[in-house]
């Protein structure tokens, strides 16, 4: 599903060089529920970029959907964008529109016909729990309900691949168990979940219930990787070789 | 695109219109002002030019043939002028004709139809019409070259007065269009970068759920051209409307020099169609440039 090939991306200032991601390889199968773990500065935004095409690496490939992201023509970036569906941090509703509206504008925009949109979006907003309260505009509603109405608009459209940016970033800590959950529950049906946080605590209580892959980023690097023991090892050997302390989650 | 899709997104540049109602008044406005000068150039212009034909079709020349000439060689004349290629018509005057002619305009205060008739002083001439009077000056010199003529009489003056008159207002014209083409360029890119500005979370959002650069230009498109056809038509209404009253005016009131310039102005009938196309094109190209540039710059799509 998500393949990432020897990916390097240096952002170049002025005069300073700054790499984000330094040799990135790893695979996310069809299916899978994976955890990107790690602090701030250790590569996550730019690992999140490159998925969604805001940037391209430096160095090496990224697939998705066996498509290279880095050959892909400007003209079809759109059409490879309505493959995924993205939850943000900040929720990116727009304030104006009705809970509806904010789904059926999603779906709009990506040429879905009229019928379409007035069968999915109830349906999409059912899933969430939210779909008693359509007509009500975001501002009337508390961060956690708001996340789910971004959650419904990522799934509207029917993906295979839903990525989420620091989902629970802006949500009371109570709620942010039931939107993971939401996750977990869409990944039954077999869509892949990428959910990139640096929250640990909440993604080991997850993954030690749900037994989800975490994919923990420092300096750039791959630092561990539950789906491959291996990973860690190397890591921890290559910080010690260049005199650092390996950072551990 | 789908119908559903097409009718979505012109509803939306018609609703961005409305949410921006001050700043599309204020384009429209503006575009309206433009269009109304630029149609006034116009019409000016189309009168000018309909002096000038007039002018040309009054301006007949007049071949005086030498006194000594026979019957014979001055109806040879008369071929030969109407040979001159550009001129439209050679009609004879005899010296009998002229004498009645002046004697029906004086003919309150003497008859000279019985005084002279018995030796009549006055010349038998050709009057001449030309179709272009630019080429007046080369028609009357090629008239004189010829056999047995005595003298060509020709109202220069006038003609190349309305010439020059109607070369100024063409240049004036065309200077206006391009300035305020210009100009409404400008103040429909200010709208859009606006309306641009105002919708830019709506346009992030957009770009990352799929929607193709296409999609999100076209309510843009929709706002832009909106404006420039209703300023359109609202000008349309103003300059034909305002032209149509001028033209009864003048009708109802002629007066001498309304006369020598052919006593009416070009009827509305035949000018509105080019006027309210004119505008329809103004608008809408202009509006399509204007709305191209600014999301250009600023959509970053």
């Amino acid at each position: 599903m998500i393949q990432f090939e020897h990916v390097t991306k240096v952002y170049e200032t002025q005069n300073d060089e700054n790499v984000a991601l330094d040799d990135i390889s790893l695979h996310i199968e069809e299916g899978e529920f994976v955890f990107v773990l790690g602090h701030s500065g250790a590569g996550k935004s730019t690992f999140l970029k490159l998925m969604l095409m805001e940037e391209k690496p430096t160095e090496g490939r990224v697939f998705i959907n066996g498509q290279d992201l880095t050959r892909l023509r400007r003209r079809k970036v759109p059409y490879m964008r309505r493959q995924m569906g993205v939850v943000f941090q900040d929720f990116r509703l727009i304030p104006t529109m009705t809970v509806y509206e904010n789904v059926a504008f999603a779906m709009r925009v990506t040429n879905i016909s009229t019928k379409t949109i007035k069968n999915r979006v109830p349906f999409a907003l059912s899933l969430v729990g939210l779909e008693d309260k359509m007509d009500r505009l975001p501002d009337e509603l508390s961060g956690g309900e708001q996340q789910r109405v971004a959650v419904a608009r990522a799934l509207a459209h029917g993906p295979k691949l839903i990525i989420a940016d620091e989902p629970t970033g802006n949500i009371d800590p109570e709620l942010s168990m039931d939107i993971m959950q939401l996750f977990e529950a869409i990944n039954k049906v077999h869509i892949t979940v990428v959910v990139v946080t640096h929250e640990h605590e909440l993604v080991q209580k997850l993954a030690g219930k749900y037994h989800n892959r975490v994919i923990t980023l420092a300096h750039g690097q791959v630092a561990a990787d539950t789906a491959h023991p291996g990973v860690a090892q190397q890591y921890e050997a290559r910080m010690r070789a260049m005199g650092m302390e390996p950072v551990l989650l | 695109m789908r119908f559903s899709s097409f009718t979505y997104l012109v509803g939306q540049g018609l609703h961005s219109m409305k949410a921006n109602r001050l700043m599309t008044l204020a384009s429209m406005g503006v575009l309206t002002v433009c269009m109304i000068l630029v149609g006034t150039a116009f019409l000016f212009g189309v009168n000018v030019d309909a002096v000038v034909q007039y002018m040309g079709s009054q301006n007949e020349s007049y071949v005086y043939p030498a006194e000594e000439a026979t019957d014979e060689q001055i109806q040879a004349l008369g071929d030969q002028i109407a040979a001159v290629p550009g001129v439209s018509e050679v009609v004879f005057v005899s010296r009998e004709e002229v004498l009645s002619q002046w004697d029906s305009m004086l003919s309150e205060y003497t008859s000279l139809y019985s005084a002279l008739s018995e030796d009549n002083p006055m010349p038998q001439m050709f009057r001449v019409s030309v179709q272009d009077v630019g080429q007046m000056q080369s028609i009357v010199e090629q008239i004189q070259a010829l056999p047995n003529v005595d003298e060509v009489s020709a109202a220069f003056d006038t003609a190349s007065t309305f010439l020059s008159l109607q070369r100024v207002v063409n240049y004036i014209c065309i200077g206006l269009v391009l300035v305020l083409a210009l100009v409404s360029i400008v103040v429909i890119s200010n709208t859009i970068r606006i309306t641009v500005f105002a919708r830019r979370k709506e346009i992030a959002i957009m770009k990352l759920v799929g929607a193709t650069n296409g999609f999100i230009r076209f309510p843009f498109f929709v706002e832009g051209t909106a404006s420039g056809l209703l300023a359109a038509a609202i000008s349309s209404g103003i300059v034909c409307g305002a032209y149509y009253a001028l033209y009864r005016w003048y009708l109802e009131h002629p007066t001498n020099i309304g006369q020598l310039f052919g006593g009416t102005l070009v009827p509305l009938q035949q000018v509105w169609y080019f006027v309210v196309g004119g505008f329809v094109v103004f608008g809408f190209v202009l509006c399509g440039i204007g709305t191209a540039t600014s999301i250009r710059k600023h959509l970053n799509v």
